[in-house]
């Protein structure tokens, strides 16, 4: 004879011996984890009246055993239980979603594991709707999740779930991720996440937060640049997917970088800071995760580049001569604002010679034209050049304007169409005479410019173009309201 | 141990695909350009190839490669085909 007394969503715990007062019962016992279990849960949402009644016991706590409710429509009991799981412990449950019908005598009379539809309706006595698969295997019941049963190592079991980049995540407690939401609507949604369409809640954003290792005060560049990364002006669907090696890169303008400690100095494309590595790897956890743009399944991309694990780019104002980018875009001078740009790989570019502004922007112009294609020309998407200070400087003392210097880049960055045939070039290059002069961007406005990087060393780097993407840059200014 | 999942599970099922027809006669077969670069003349000579095993074509294209077609599209495509030729790649 079973015996158990468990909480009961939006209502007094409740023990087995007060639900079989009704009659007999189906134990359903599922988690949050497991689609097969979403999937029996969306057919006995339609369950009719008949003589046998289903308990829903999610091996999950209460709140999320509420949500799984809500998502699935059911309208009978549904109880949480909590690690280490002595119902399912009890029950001898191994997998989800494990069916157990229970006489009025709270005895265990017949269980089935996994999804099985005509089982269901024999086991419930009434018929269930056709809603897809007749039969379906589940997952691994959480009693035997290995943090459970070892009692430990968290980090692997963020490996077995796949939460993960490759590298190592902060595990997404309850407790974390209501810290990084910070009194924000956990249910409120940003949108639908491409390519999988999976919806990008406060709550899930927060939990790819923590996943990143983001400190609180953090979150709300990350909700801005989800924000921006979700506007459909980006094309977030088509570079999620695509076989070309960019993906999405952030800069971060404004009071904000001081704030939360953002290096726009010395080593800014790369790792060290805390604040750039985890700002950018939660937006790509997001991708990742709840968008399921993983390397092998939906991102196509061939060689892919080290920037998807994130980058994330604060610019240098204070250096730079010119106006900051999320300024130059319309965002007031005093806000802080982060602007998303689909970015090829970096490429580094040395000058260590040049002693005219004009010199050095033909360098850049040069190096620029080998990014992505040296012949697919024109193209008529961004290229985002980081100056560094060093270069910044000479620009500055000769008093050139950043519309100067996007010019003079634009100008020097030109092939003649018989060069460009020489490789693979665009159809409008096929056509034109052989001495026609082509530039590298279809209109000097795709040449972005942030200064950055560190005050010794001549080095700027470009970033771009990622080809027919149909994509515009887009800022989103940073909230700090909840 | 108890997590807050970065996955939405409504979308974490795989779509089932379809199963393989045993035989091409009379069955609508739409191809899909998806407009990137001579996509037309592989799929011209796909559509010689089906008509030859007795399938009837239809030609429909997507605005760009690069976004998800548009429902108008997506609408044309299930109401002239039972089965999909897609012209993916360079």
């Amino acid at each position: 004879m079973a015996q158990f007394t468990l909480p009961l969503v939006g209502g007094d715990p409740v023990s087995l011996t007060t639900l079989v007062e009704q009659g007999p019962r189906l134990l359903v016992f599922a988690h949050a984890d497991c689609p097969t279990s979403h999937l029996a849960l969306r057919h006995l949402a339609q369950l009719e009246a008949g003589p046998v009644k289903p308990v829903l016991i999610a091996e999950e706590p209460p709140e999320e055993a509420a949500r799984m409710a809500r998502r699935s429509g059911v309208g009978f009991p549904v109880l949480a239980q909590e690690a280490p799981f002595p119902v399912s412990d009890q029950f001898g449950i191994e997998a989800v979603p494990t069916a157990v019908l229970v006489d009025a005598s709270s005895r265990a009379v017949e269980s089935l594991v996994g999804w099985d539809r005509a089982g269901y309706e024999r086991l419930l006595g009434g018929p269930l709707p056709d809603l897809g698969p007749a039969v379906k295997p589940g997952c691994g019941s959480r009693l035997h999740e290995p943090a459970v049963r070892a009692g430990l190592d968290e980090v692997e079991d963020m490996f077995e779930r796949g939460w993960t980049d490759g590298l190592p995540v902060v595990p997404p407690t309850p407790e974390r991720v209501e810290r990084m939401l910070g009194g924000r609507d956990a249910g409120r949604s940003l949108g639908a996440v491409p390519p999988s369409g999976g919806e990008a809640t406060l709550e899930r954003v927060a939990a790819c937060a923590v996943l990143a290792g983001c400190r609180p005060e953090y979150f709300p560049v990350v909700e801005a640049a989800v924000q921006a990364a979700l506007d459909p002006v980006l094309n977030p669907h088509g570079l999620a997917v695509t076989t070309q090696a960019g993906g999405v890169v952030m800069v971060v303008n404004g009071p904000a970088r001081e704030r939360l400690g953002l290096n726009a100095g010395m080593g800014a494309l790369g790792p060290g800071a805390r604040a750039n590595m985890t700002i950018g790897r939660a937006l790509r956890l997001v991708l990742t995760l709840t968008g399921d743009a993983r390397a092998g399944r939906l991102d196509r991309s061939t060689l892919s580049t080290p920037a998807k694990l994130g980058l994330c780019i604060a610019e240098d104002e204070e250096r730079s001569p010119w106006q900051p980018l999320h300024v130059e875009r319309g965002i007031e001078p005093g806000s802080s604002a982060v602007t998303v740009i689909a970015a090829d790989a970096p490429l580094s570019i040395s000058d260590h010679r040049s002693r005219t502004p004009d010199e050095l922007a033909w360098v850049l112009a040069q190096a620029a034209t080998v990014t992505w294609s040296p012949c697919w020309w024109p193209m008529d998407d961004d290229s985002l050049f980081v100056i560094g200070p060093e270069h910044a400087a000479m620009f500055a003392s000769a008093g050139w304007s950043k519309e100067r210097l996007r010019e003079a880049i634009f100008a020097a960055a030109t092939r003649t169409a018989g060069e460009l045939k020489r490789g693979e070039t665009t159809p409008a290059v096929w056509e034109s005479p052989d001495d026609r002069p082509i530039h590298k961007w279809a209109d000097a406005s795709r040449i972005l410019i942030v200064v950055a990087g560190g005050e010794a060393g001549r080095y700027s780097a470009v970033l771009g173009p990622c080809d027919g993407m149909q994509t515009q840059p887009v800022t989103r200014e940073v909230r700090w309201s909840t | 141990m108890e997590y807050v999942s970065p996955i939405d599970p409504r979308v974490a099922e795989p779509l089932e695909r379809a199963p393989r027809p045993a035989a091409l006669d009379a069955r609508r077969v739409v191809l899909l350009d998806i407009t990137k670069n001579r996509g037309k003349e592989f799929l011209d000579r796909v559509e010689q190839h089906l008509k030859r095993r007795g399938a009837h074509t239809f030609r429909v294209s997507k605005e760009t490669f690069s976004r998800p077609a548009s429902s108008e599209v997506i609408e044309r495509v299930a109401i002239h085909g039972d089965l999909v030729v897609e012209g993916l790649a360079d």
